[in-house]
């Protein structure tokens, strides 16, 4: 029975009855790019950990596509992000404040589409800008408002279009004012940390839950004021499968309030700079939490 | 390879798969173009229009196709599964109408007049005759197969493919590399066997 | 097998698409153990009132009659492996050994494997090949004028009711062609089997024909004897044919006639 199991897990029991409608197992699905991917991952494991059967449909093209499967009953749960539903899905202007756009989406996609929104985790995977601990401490830097009132001290690496967008610069400082830097390079996406980091710049644009910060244990600055849309990761889950499997609700629940920015960078930076196995890396951290 | 190294019971399991499904699919798909490319080998008038439609499918992009038929079965092993059966059509029924259609009119009359029945002229003289070209359809429906079913891991499906695909969403080229080369081997290894099977049919 | 009459009554075929009947309200009686021959130009019809009797085509009006029997009250598939057919292209299947090509009929009508081998060996002897040398051959591996003798053997394996051939020794050079007529003669004579032979050729008409058919463009022009046709050829197409009234081409067929049959029995 167990080499049974493990030829299974592996995908190797004959193909056909693995391809066969099993009602009893939750397929979760994932989209296709690294934290979608993992965190897709961890929702898997523990819910197999939990003793739940799942299928596995990672990689969807694109939100359109997870979304519409949703629709049709082909996967029952997957992570998305309040801000991608919001925008992408919904349609509607961004929101900043993460309990307002967790709202909006969990009412609007029940309505809607008759699609859960679990609770979301604190991790928030949104853009905003990081420097290093040297930097920080020396200009006690730890939020924007900090960093609006420094940049005359400071100097700024970028990508080209953060100085053009509404939600990048400008917006920034529309909204905080101040954020008027000693200087403003723009760089390569992969080389703008190298600039902070070889000191030729003191802040630089990211991405929050960037596993490169992580690698270079570098720090990102709290957007106190919620400039830029909440984009919190949460399980969306089919209201039927939600009914189906009861167990499902309290797992996930159980999983998402532990993936801050942090547990995400790691993962991402796990997955992507050391080259680890998805499978492997959501396993240490279910690991690790429980 | 380091992937390879390192996950080989993984990278077997899916292998597996990915033969499991051209397998399926093949046999799937020849139960269709069998009869498709007899009926094009005994229709001349009927051929162009048949072998001109599946050749037209044929020419449709996979991923294309792929999209469509999600859109009709959704996502998982099925779409895959369809693609290929569909794609494989016009390889194998091109083969089996090449090959019937070749077969030495002399001696279907022989099997005839002999007093052979329709079924013992078709299996026992037209089908055996036509069998180095027929595989020779199913050779290259096969390393077609192969390389087409590695989409499977673009719609959720199984196979080799879906380490090429993960790897691309996860930048992580050795995960790239290696359902590439096990997809590659699986080729070189099925062109090589189907063509000594071929070698051995051919009279 | 007792050999079979075959009955032509009023025969007519049609080829969909074509402006007159290939064959056109054909006639004709073939005793029991006659050799009849087909004499005409290609598109005469011969071939055709040929494969009328084993049903590989169809007659539009009319009937053909074995021995009595109007061939389509019987079954298609029976009725052809009571009849051997012997073509120009001889179609050997190529995927089997000379052994297996002669005993498909046997095999077909559920003969043991012992009772067809030893007919195979029979008949190899009677076309005048070794069977040890040339039981297991590939038909890839034949000379035309062998080829032909496995064809021949293969028609007459299952001892038919009759045989039908197709301008069996078109293919092959006149050497050749000599011999095959010459053990075609020695195999009728022995076996008795009422045969059906169609060819262009007047002179081959003339060496093996017990009766000669002369067809031109669907019809049977005159029915007789060598002799017959040479003395009163009943039209013009028939004279101008066998150069009727010419000393030198009359003596010319029969000695021919005469060489290959030996002094007649």
């Amino acid at each position: 029975m167990k080499r049974r199991e493990a030829l299974a897990r592996l995908g190797a029991a004959p193909l056909l009855a693995r391809c066969a409608f099993d009602p009893s197992a939750i397929r979760v699905a994932s989209k296709n790019f690294t934290e979608s991917f993992v965190i897709a991952e961890v929702y898997a494991q523990a819910l197999e950990r939990a003793g739940l059967r799942v299928q596995r449909l990672f990689n969807l093209g694109s939100t359109q596509i997870a979304i519409a499967a949703m629709q049709r009953g082909n996967v029952d749960c997957y992570p998305e992000y309040t801000g991608t539903a919001l925008i992408d899905v919904l349609h509607l202007p961004p929101q900043s404040n993460p309990r307002a756009a967790f709202a909006t989406v969990a009412r609007e996609f029940r309505g809607r589409y008759g699609i859960v929104w679990l609770a979301p985790s604190p991790m928030n995977d949104s853009q905003g800008l990081a420097t290093t601990r040297e930097v920080a401490a020396r200009e006690h830097l730890a939020t924007l408002s900090d960093v609006a009132r420094a940049a005359p001290r400071l100097r700024l690496a970028t990508i080209q279009e953060f100085l053009a967008r509404p939600d990048g610069l400008p917006g920034l400082q529309r909204f905080y004012g101040g954020f008027n830097f000693r200087d403003v390079r723009t760089y390569d996406i992969a080389l703008k940390y190298r600039a902070l980091l070889d000191g030729k710049a003191d802040v630089a644009t990211a991405f929050t839950t960037d596993g490169a910060i992580a690698t270079q244990s570098l720090i990102v600055l709290r957007d106190d004021r919620h400039f830029w849309p909440a984009y919190n990761i949460a399980p969306v889950v089919r209201a039927a499968a939600l009914r189906a499997h009861p167990a499902l609700r309290e797992t996930l629940d159980a999983v998402s309030p532990r993936i801050t920015d942090g547990v995400a960078r790691a993962m991402n930076d796990a997955v992507e700079n050391k080259q680890q196995d998805p499978a492997d890396v959501a396993a240490e951290f279910l690991r690790a939490e429980t | 390879m380091t992937y390879l190294l390192a996950h080989p019971a993984r990278v077997a399991a899916l292998a597996a798969t990915h033969v499991e499904l051209v397998v399926i699919a093949l046999v799937v798909a020849a139960l269709f173009a069998f009869p498709l490319g007899v009926l094009a080998a005994r229709r001349p008038r009927v051929s162009p229009w048949l072998l001109g439609t599946l050749g037209a499918i044929y020419t449709v992009p996979s991923l294309a196709l792929l999209a469509v038929v999600v859109q009709w079965v959704g996502l998982g092993f099925l779409p895959i599964f369809i693609a290929l059966v569909v794609y494989a059509q016009f390889m194998l029924a091109r083969g089996v109408a090449a090959g019937i259609g070749g077969v030495d009119a002399a001696q279907v009359d022989a099997a005839r007049g002999l007093g052979m029945s329709s079924s013992q002229v078709l299996w026992g003289v037209e089908v055996r005759q036509a069998l180095p070209v027929m595989l020779g359809g199913v050779r290259i429906a096969t390393v077609a197969s192969i390389a087409i079913a590695t989409l499977g891991g673009y719609v959720g499906g199984v196979g080799l493919g879906v380490l090429i695909f993960n790897g691309l969403t996860l930048h992580q080229p050795a995960m790239i590399v290696a359902g590439s080369i096990a997809a590659s081997l699986l080729a070189i290894a099925a062109d090589g066997a189907l063509r000594l099977v071929e070698r051995a049919a051919t009279i | 097998m007792t050999p079979a009459s075959i009955s032509f009554e009023g025969a007519s075929v049609r080829y969909s698409g074509a402006s007159r009947n290939a064959i056109e309200n054909i006639t004709l009686e073939c005793e029991g153990g006659e050799l009849v021959v087909l004499l005409g130009p290609s598109g005469c019809g011969k071939s055709t009132l040929l494969r009328t009797v084993n049903r590989l085509v169809p007659l539009d009006a009319g009937r053909v009659l074995l021995d009595g029997t109007d061939v389509t009250q019987l079954d298609a598939v029976e009725l052809r492996r009571q009849i051997g057919y012997v073509i120009q292209a001889i179609g050997l299947f190529t995927h089997m050994t000379v052994a297996q090509n002669i005993a498909v009929v046997p095999r077909l009508l559920g003969w043991d494997g012992a009772t067809s081998a030893a007919r195979v060996d029979e008949l190899l002897q009677l076309v005048g090949l070794d069977p040890t040398a040339y039981r297991d051959r590939s038909p890839n591996r034949l000379s035309g004028g062998e080829a032909q003798r496995i064809g021949v053997a293969r028609a007459i394996a299952a001892k038919p009711r009759a045989l039908l051939m197709d301008e069996p020794f078109g293919a092959v050079d006149s050497l050749v062609r000599t011999s095959l007529q010459r053990e075609l003669i020695r195999i009728v004579r022995e076996l008795r089997t009422t045969t059906l032979f169609v060819t262009h050729d007047v002179e081959e008409a003339f060496r093996l024909a017990d009766r000669i058919v002369v067809m031109r463009l669907g019809r049977i022009e005159q029915t007789g004897t060598p002799e017959e046709l040479l003395a009163k050829p009943a039209t013009t197409y028939v004279r101008e044919l066998v150069h009727a009234a010419d000393e030198v081409y009359e003596r010319y067929y029969l000695a021919s006639r005469e060489r290959l049959r030996g002094s007649p029995p």
